[in-house]
């Protein structure tokens, strides 16, 4: 054990929870783990710009007041799934052929074991430990080979009526089937519930997954999540997250290509307000020849919130003729918002195309004068440009109902607001640090 | 009925003075010309008049139907009825072109009380206009002059006067960049919003918009102060001689 590294709180011991679901020997592992680890912390390498410390205080608890997910009346034909506080609540009645939905505690050893299957290396991976040795709810999607889900699942978390949960997830695609999950996140104001959450993503040959993280209200939720998955031969996983607010939200995701033919999409955008910190790192393995990849990310900070995003990308020595896409373009609204964007490319093989480019720019002025000329009032005006930044990632959306929602949700939110801090016009000319593309 | 009046207006683009004491009038129903060399003024004229931040006006007055213009946001002047057609206008990729136009017009609306614009009805006048512009219906779906060329912008700019139907256009070369044909469409959309209730101000150098859209008064600014007016034969006469001439005389 580590001396210098803090103990976990003692409020988190307090609610370990009296079931845990992991196979006996992983959580034992996972328990000295923790003790050995404590909480992550600014030393740790992935964690040097997401402090951890608002977790060192459980929060105070608010009442269930599931609100109704406007989602439903966007995708009526989703397939519902609700968990309030971070315990299952609702299971979808019936489930079309081909596809199955249960508890986790109900699942067939096999799959509780493929469930916990990802294991924590180092105090990185603290919170994995923490998932594996405390998650005591959590479901299993299985979907049969050659089943083409028509309608989305939608997994509604009300992040409320506790202080924490930690949740395991274990999804299945059968070969060459076709799914589309979406998660997303809401809770009151009030409610500062931390759910620590781990989905594993298992694809097989041929299919193609979608998962949209969407984080919608609840500016004191605070939500550590994990995913990962693989890739087998011609699989193909679009991730699209977007976050639009937490107190602290920092979501990791994995994404292993094992075999050729297989694509990735990696498509975000993280909108930071007040004092909120939303982070997300992405670490995608390029580990076979002749796969693709096409990541793009949008932080857009306002008042004193702060972006993050990492994006590391490792190619294998043999995996030649690879093709990797990554850009992250930011928007910073105020001079105390703080967005920091880091890209990391390992590359072994010689025979790559990889390019990436980092920008972070401000608000045209110019843009703003044009638009307020036009009689459209500022803040209106302002809201319009952020909305259309943003809709650059809301375009990949593959629901335009939920896009177009998301999109008029922005501009609203915006326009009612009056901005913290004009933006000076003329005075300021964009901050732009250009885009570096790399050819390797 | 005076619709612009400009009064001894100084003004200066942080500490340099480029207005020196403009003095003009508009009347409803009057179209007027502006030239003068590069670097005269005439931009930053529009632009003290759109209420750009960064252009301090120093001296003088502007009223606008009577009322004080300078103490007006820019987005209230343009509601009052006042139009910018902007020598470069810029791109905005990510907001529609079609948006633009809505919200144009719906901020319009409000400030006259009225509700918002019929979703139906809008797209109707809006596919009209474009198409009297000579424009695709595509350009109302791209971001605003997103990878527009210089004379698809300026046909944009006056798309947007046709539809928000100013009291007083001022439009800044909005000819230059233009072919034969777009010109003649561009100045057709002019000459439609031509009105005994309208005033419109072409900021210009080429005679060549002046014999489609026929000014009741051409006035040469020069380092920021106007040095002569006249009426449409001084812009042929410029057209024949060049500035020397008047500007040596003018000195
Ligand atoms: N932002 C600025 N800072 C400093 N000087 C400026 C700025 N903008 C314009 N100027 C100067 O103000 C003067 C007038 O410029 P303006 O653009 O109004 O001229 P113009 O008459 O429109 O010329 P053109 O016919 O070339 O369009 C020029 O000397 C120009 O360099
Ligand atoms: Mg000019």
């Amino acid at each position: 054990m580590n001396p210098t590294r803090a103990a976990l709180p003692q409020w988190l011991a307090d609610h370990a929870p009296a079931a845990p679901l992991a196979p006996a020997a992983l959580q034992q592992v996972a328990r000295e783990q923790i003790h050995a680890w404590g909480l992550p912390s600014v030393r740790d390498e992935e964690w040097r710009w997401t402090n951890l410390r608002a977790l060192n205080q459980p929060a105070p608890l608010t009442s269930a007041a599931p609100a109704v997910s406007p989602l439903m009346a966007l995708l009526p034909d989703a397939l519902f799934i609700r968990f309030i506080g971070g315990k299952l609540s609702e299971l979808p009645e019936h489930c079309p052929p081909g596809l199955h939905i249960s508890r986790l505690s109900d699942a067939a050893p096999d799959a509780r074991q493929a469930a916990f299957a990802p294991v924590a290396a180092n105090a990185n991976d603290a919170l994995l430990a923490l998932n594996t040795a405390h998650a005591d709810d959590g479901l299993l999607i299985e979907i049969a080979p050659h089943t083409e889900l028509s309608a989305p699942i939608l997994i509604d978390w009300q992040d409320e009526a506790a202080a924490y949960a930690a949740t395991r997830v274990l999804v299945r695609v059968g070969a060459h089937s076709r799914a589309t999950v979406i998660e997303t996140a809401q809770a009151a104001d009030t409610a500062a519930l931390w759910r620590n959450s781990v989905m594993v993503i298992e694809q097989a040959e041929n299919s193609a997954f979608t998962h949209i993280g969407l984080g919608l209200d609840g500016a004191a939720r605070r939500l550590t999540d994990r995913q990962f998955v693989r890739l087998p031969r011609d699989a193909r996983f679009t991730s699209i997250n977007l976050q639009f607010g937490g107190q602290l939200v920092r979501r990791e995701i994995e994404v292993d290509i094992r075999d050729t033919g297989a694509h990735c999409n990696l498509f975000g955008l993280m909108m930071p307000r007040g004092k909120q910190v939303l982070d997300t790192h992405t670490r995608l393995t390029h580990g076979a020849a002749h796969t693709t990849s096409d990541e793009r990310y949008q932080i857009i900070a306002d008042d004193s919130a702060r972006g993050i995003f990492k994006g590391r990308i490792l190619v294998a020595q043999d995996a030649q003729k690879i093709q990797a896409y990554q850009n992250s373009r930011n928007l910073l609204l105020s001079p105390t918002a703080e967005i920091d964007t880091k890209p990391e490319l390992e590359i072994y093989a010689d025979d790559v195309k990889c390019s990436h480019g980092a920008t972070i720019g401000r608000l045209n002025p110019e843009a703003l004068y044009y638009l307020t000329s036009r009689g459209i009032p500022t803040a209106r005006a302002r809201a319009l440009l952020i909305q259309g930044f943003a809709q650059e990632i809301l375009d990949l959306l593959p629901l335009p109902a939920l896009a177009e929602w998301l999109a008029e949700r922005i501009t609203q939110t915006l326009s009612q607001e009056i901005p913290a801090q004009e933006v000076p016009v003329q005075k300021v000319a964009g901050q732009e640090v250009p885009a570096q593309e790399t050819p390797q | 009925m005076k619709l612009l009046d400009i009064h001894n207006l100084h003004a200066k683009i942080g500490e340099k003075p480029i207005l020196r004491g403009i003095n003009l009038t508009v009347n409803a129903g009057e179209v007027h010309a502006i030239m003068g060399p590069n670097g005269s003024g005439k931009s930053t004229l529009c632009q003290v008049l759109g209420g750009r931040e960064g252009y301090e006006v120093t001296e003088g007055s502007v009223h606008f139907e009577g009322q004080d213009l300078l103490e007006r946001s820019t987005e209230e002047r343009a509601t009052a009825g006042l139009l910018l057609g902007f020598q470069h206008p810029v791109e905005i990729p990510g907001v529609k072109n079609i948006y633009l136009l809505k919200e144009a017009l719906n901020a319009q609306r409000a400030a006259q009380g009225l509700s918002e614009v019929d979703t139906f009805a809008f797209m109707k006048q809006v596919r009209e206009l474009t198409k009297s512009m000579g424009m695709d219906d595509a350009f109302l779906h791209r971001g605003v002059n997103d990878g527009f060329s210089g004379g698809e912008k300026k046909r944009n700019e006056i798309l947007q006067m046709l539809l928000l139907q100013p009291k007083l256009a001022l439009l800044d070369e909005t000819d230059s960049g233009l072919d034969i044909d777009a010109l003649k469409i561009v100045s057709e959309g002019i000459n439609r919003l031509r009105g005994s209730d309208r005033g419109i101000v072409l900021v210009t150098h080429y005679q060549r918009l002046l014999s489609y859209v026929e000014p009741d008064f051409v006035h040469i600014l020069y380092q920021g102060r106007i040095i002569k007016s006249g009426d449409k034969s001084l812009a042929l006469q410029l057209e024949a001689e060049g500035y020397q001439d008047i500007l040596d005389a003018a000195s």
